[in-house]
């Protein structure tokens, strides 16, 4: 089973992403939380909102339905006969008793008309007196009213149950004539206000009420294990001192919820709705594992898609650091494949080429140390050498003195300068000075082994003790000069060696009037200094041709850096070779 | 440290967006309404001709006062004798309107209102408006004040369009080979006996709703001698069983020998529709019929006061009272419109009088005649006698009286029971 494993980078990557999506989420649920209770609590009260309206509207109708049937009992002509001066006859009296059993209203317990002579109307089987009507003492609460319809929530004590119902009553005036007026009472069930909330399913969770005029509890409907405390009753009991009309109360916070209120115009009585809070939360709720849930699975996807995102990049970064923690500085061949079409590919290549390159310095040193070691070797072997040498080469010349041979002497003198400057100054450093008279005494040593061969000029235009090259730099290219260039002469050949600073930087020129270098030879030597150090050897593979030449651009590259310059020029009279240094010569400091 | 940085960055807009997310867009826009009072009002529309009476003044009040008040009138198709009857049904359901019209042509309901206090003392209002009191001519003002100074009815400006009087076909009255209409009531007999001989029903008349036309030309025919004309001028007379009970009684007989035929149990639009068709040649009724006959017999009907110069009039009865259960605000709107209806009536006399004769129909020109002319004026029964008597016994008793079923003697004995009935219930 493979290892499920974050680290370096993509754990960063993880961990970062994972916190600000984290953060995202948390500051959008804040946001969204703060809007849907809002929202819902909105969406909720709206709802409630408007069925109280409906159900006061209902009220409305219930109050106008009241209002027109009394109203037509009012207008009508046996009524209207009794509230004339002539009392009416016992058979019109009964037939106006029975009048009102037979009216369009639901839910009529009782009635009771009294006109203005003192007579009773009632259901047939009731003894109800004019004095049990005035102990009632509901006349005295029409008074004030010309022919209002009235909605009296009353203790009953006209027919005698004792217990609170709904009365509606109103004066009964005459239309014709000025006499006092007669007063009609209904009655009501209690099923007559249950009417409005009856049969809706929707206000099976709420508190549903209506109030009296004087803030007296007429009907209550409340869903199971919820009653109003006593502080919310007293709230909505003081609803009754409002007077507007219509909705009086939307969204009032009660300890229990929230009250929302419609007041009956005409009749002052109040229905009201209390929607619980548990109701209100219900929806919160839902929303919130809603929320939950939603924001999981945006939680698990985008940890998902970042660890497959993350992995497209740090799996080359990781294969990267892992081989070159691995890499031990031996072996090479651990290079890196990389394909994804990004810049992450170009630093794999990078990593292989530079893996390639330290291959090679490495190879190039050990090879270096090697030929060091060797050359230490030799060196130890001449130091104990020159001066046998040197004894001989004196022997000799004395020897040559004696028997006055002047060329034996000559080349002698020569060949003792140039062994002494090649072999006994330990630094490769020397002065213009030393590396001309250098160059001075291999050119004599030539002149007498090739007679009549070629002259030489040397033209120093500095300070020749103050400036400063890599010895062993001329000899060389005279030596190309009389090998290749006077190959094809006998006589008259011209070497001018020149030195002058130009652009502040020391400039050295070895001209010879031989045989012109191959103009594909210049060039492929004048393209050196484009080739890196370590690749130098390879262009001229073959010891035979260029060796010396590449042995000098690689010294004074390696000595002075790529600012060097090594150019040869050629031309129909001969051939020059340019070597600029920089600075006065000196080994270069930045190196 | 720029990771650092962008991460804060991120953080900051996520946070930002999610407060600017969760803030409320509310546009408050805070629309003030105009408040403005609404005036309920009831008025008819006319049966015959279906126009809406007083509709211009109603839209001129509410150009007026637009955005501060509004007559929000119901028009009620109905006639005359049905929206008094629901006048009072109103009263009793305490459902009237904030102005109430006709009242006066109900007198003991006018009594009851006044009684009970459901109608305003306008007298306040009147008296502390000098122009308001200025534009009523004084007879008018006099006949709407009660005799305790109570001003219950807002008077028009002037007695000049309450006048009624005959029209007359004078088409008619040419082919019988009459040229004018007659001066005294023999020659308006004579007039009826030459007509009928022509072939053409003398008069249009009706029995129900007061049997108002009738009992116009029988009133001012009562009113042409001494007697009578005192008689007119009694509130709530005791008695009918006198010499003028019975002439009046003698007189509404005479008169329906000169109608058509369905003149029984009719209403006066049966009246109005036999005179504007052709079909009579008279038709007693008040100025405000002078808009409803029709265009092609505008140039036919002339207008003539009642035989020995009489007019019948009461400025009261055009006078509108304000039910007093409403707020102070709907009453202050109504008696602002009460106010422009008396200015509005007022304009309404100047552009009649200065109108100029040559434009004016030859009715209107006869009307003009006719009140500039010195009339007689006699008060309309309706707003003098008892609306039993009105409203029940006539409607019952002068179809019997007509068809001889009913000596003279036993209508006004039917009129005494119906005032002593009043006199009882008052």
């Amino acid at each position: 089973m493979r290892r499920w494993k974050i680290s370096g980078i993509q754990k960063k990557y993880l961990s970062n992403t994972v916190a600000l999506l984290v953060l995202a989420l948390l500051l959008s649920s804040v946001g969204v939380w703060i809007y849907v209770r809002n929202n819902m609590a909105n969406v909720v009260v709206d709802k409630y909102e408007f069925m109280t309206e409906k159900m006061g509207i209902s009220l409305d109708s219930l109050y106008k339905k009241s209002e027109e049937i009394t109203a037509k009992c009012i207008i009508d002509e046996n009524v209207q006969k009794s509230l004339q001066t002539r009392e009416m006859a016992t058979v019109e009296k009964n037939a106006l008793s029975k009048y009102f059993a037979y009216i369009d209203l639901d839910h009529v317990l009782e009635y009771c008309y009294v006109d203005n002579k003192e007579n009773v109307y009632t259901k047939s089987y009731s003894d109800l007196s004019y004095e049990d009507f005035k102990e009632s003492g509901l006349d005295e609460l029409l008074s004030d009213h010309y022919a209002k319809t009235e909605w009296l929530f009353r203790k009953d004590s006209l027919f005698g149950s004792g217990e609170k119902a709904l009365f509606i009553g109103r004066n009964v005036h005459s239309m014709e004539y000025l006499h006092p007026p007669g007063m009609l009472f209904f009655k009501m069930d209690e099923k007559f206000l249950q009417s409005i909330v009856e049969e809706k399913k929707e206000i099976e969770n709420i508190a549903v009420g209506i109030i009296d005029d004087r803030g007296e509890f007429c009907m209550q409907h409340m869903p199971e294990n919820f009653s109003i405390s006593s502080q919310d009753r007293k709230k909505i009991s003081k609803l009754s001192e409002n007077s507007d009309a219509g909705m009086i109360s939307v969204r009032e916070r009660l300890q229990g919820g929230i009250l929302q209120a419609y007041r009956q115009k005409e009749s002052g009585f109040i229905i009201f709705t209390l929607v619980p809070n548990e109701v209100l939360s219900q929806g919160f709720t839902q929303i919130f594992y809603v929320l939950l849930g939603i924001y999981l699975v945006v939680i698990l996807i985008a940890v998902g898609i970042s660890l497959y995102v993350s992995k497209i990049f740090t799996r080359p970064i990781q294969t990267i650091s892992e081989e070159m923690e691995r890499f031990d500085g031996k072996d090479f061949s651990h290079t890196v494949h990389i394909q994804t079409n990004t810049e992450l590919d170009k630093i794999g290549n990078s990593y292989n080429e530079m893996l390639g390159n330290i291959q090679i310095l490495l190879e190039e040193i050990k090879k270096q140390e090697k030929e060091l070691r060797t050359s230490e070797l030799h060196m130890l072997i001449n130091q104990i050498k020159p001066h046998f040498l040197y004894n001989t080469l004196d022997t000799i010349y004395m020897l040559a003195r004696i028997n006055g041979e002047e060329t034996t002497m000559k080349m002698i003198q020569a060949l003792s300068s140039y062994l002494r400057l090649s072999l006994s100054k330990g630094s490769d450093i020397v002065t213009i000075a030393d590396e001309l008279e250098n160059v001075r005494s291999y050119m004599e040593i030539q002149q007498i082994r090739n007679q009549n061969l070629f002259s030489y000029e040397i033209d120093c235009q500095v300070e020749e003790r103050e400036r400063w090259i890599l010895k062993l730099i001329l000899q060389p290219l005279v030596e190309n000069a009389v090998k290749y260039g006077f190959a094809d002469l006998y006589t008259g050949g011209i070497i001018k060696i020149e030195v002058k600073e130009i652009s502040g930087k020391l400039t050295l020129f070895v001209y010879n009037n031989g045989t012109p270098m191959d103009q594909s030879m210049a060039d492929k030597i004048n393209a050196l200094a484009e080739v890196p150090v370590v690749e130098l050897k390879h262009i001229f593979p073959d010891k035979k041709q260029g060796y010396g030449v590449v042995n000098i651009v690689t010294r004074l590259r390696l000595k002075y850096g790529d600012s060097v310059r090594f150019v040869y020029e050629v031309r129909q009279e001969g051939t020059t070779c340019m070597i600029q240094l920089p600075g006065n010569g000196k080994e270069n400091d930045e190196l | 440290m720029n990771y650092k940085k962008i991460f804060f960055g991120m953080t900051c807009i996520v946070a930002l967006s999610g407060v600017l997310g969760c803030s409320k867009q509310t546009n408050n826009q805070n629309i003030v309404k105009k408040h403005v009072t609404e005036i309920p009002m009831i008025l008819t529309v006319d049966p015959t001709t279906g126009k809406k009476n007083e509709e211009d003044m109603i839209l001129a009040f509410n150009e007026k006062y637009e955005g501060i008040y509004h007559m929000d009138v119901q028009w009620v198709l109905q006639t005359e004798e049905e929206y008094r009857t629901n006048l009072k049904r109103l009263n009793v359901t305490d459902e009237l309107p904030a102005i109430i019209t006709d009242l006066r042509l109900l007198p003991s309901f006018y009594q009851l209102l006044v009684k009970e206090q459901r109608i305003e003392d306008l007298s306040p209002y009147i008296n502390s408006d000098p122009e308001w009191k200025q534009m009523i001519e004084p007879t008018v003002l006099e006949a709407c004040t009660e005799p305790d100074g109570r001003i219950y009815l807002s008077p028009l400006s002037t007695a000049v369009f309450s006048c009624s009087g005959v029209f007359w076909n004078e088409q008619l009255f040419a082919q019988a080979g009459i040229e004018h209409f007659p001066d005294t009531w023999e020659e308006f007999w004579d007039c009826c006996d030459v007509l009928q001989r022509n072939g053409i029903t003398p008069l249009a008349l009706h029995t129900e709703g007061t049997a108002w036309a009738p009992m116009l030309l029988a009133t001012a025919e009562l009113a042409d001698d001494q007697e009578g004309a005192e008689f007119m001028e009694k509130l709530y007379p005791d008695s009918y069983q006198n010499h003028c009970g019975l002439h009046l009684a003698s007189t509404l007989k005479e008169l329906f020998l000169y109608t058509t035929e369905d003149a029984m149990y009719a209403d006066f639009d049966v009246s109005y529709r036999n005179f504007v068709s052709g079909k009579a040649a008279m038709v007693p009724n008040g100025y405000w019929m002078l808009d409803q006959i029709p265009e092609d017999m505008q140039q036919k009907v002339r207008f003539a006061p009642f035989p020995g110069n009489k007019l019948i009039s009461s400025p009261e009865t055009f006078g509108w009272a304000i039910v007093s259960s409403y707020s102070e605000e709907v009453k202050k709107g109504a008696v602002e419109f009460l106010k422009f209806r008396t200015a509005f009536n007022q304009k309404q006399k100047k552009d009649f009088l200065e109108g100029t004769m040559e434009e004016n129909s030859p009715m209107l020109n006869d009307y003009i005649d006719a009140y500039t002319g010195n009339p007689q004026i006699v008060p309309n029964y309706q707003v003098k006698w008892n609306s039993g008597l009105q409203e029940e016994t006539l409607g019952e008793c002068i179809p019997k009286l007509v068809k001889d079923q009913m000596t003279e003697e036993d209508f006004v004995r039917r009129a005494d029971e119906s005032a002593k009935r009043f006199q009882e219930e008052r």
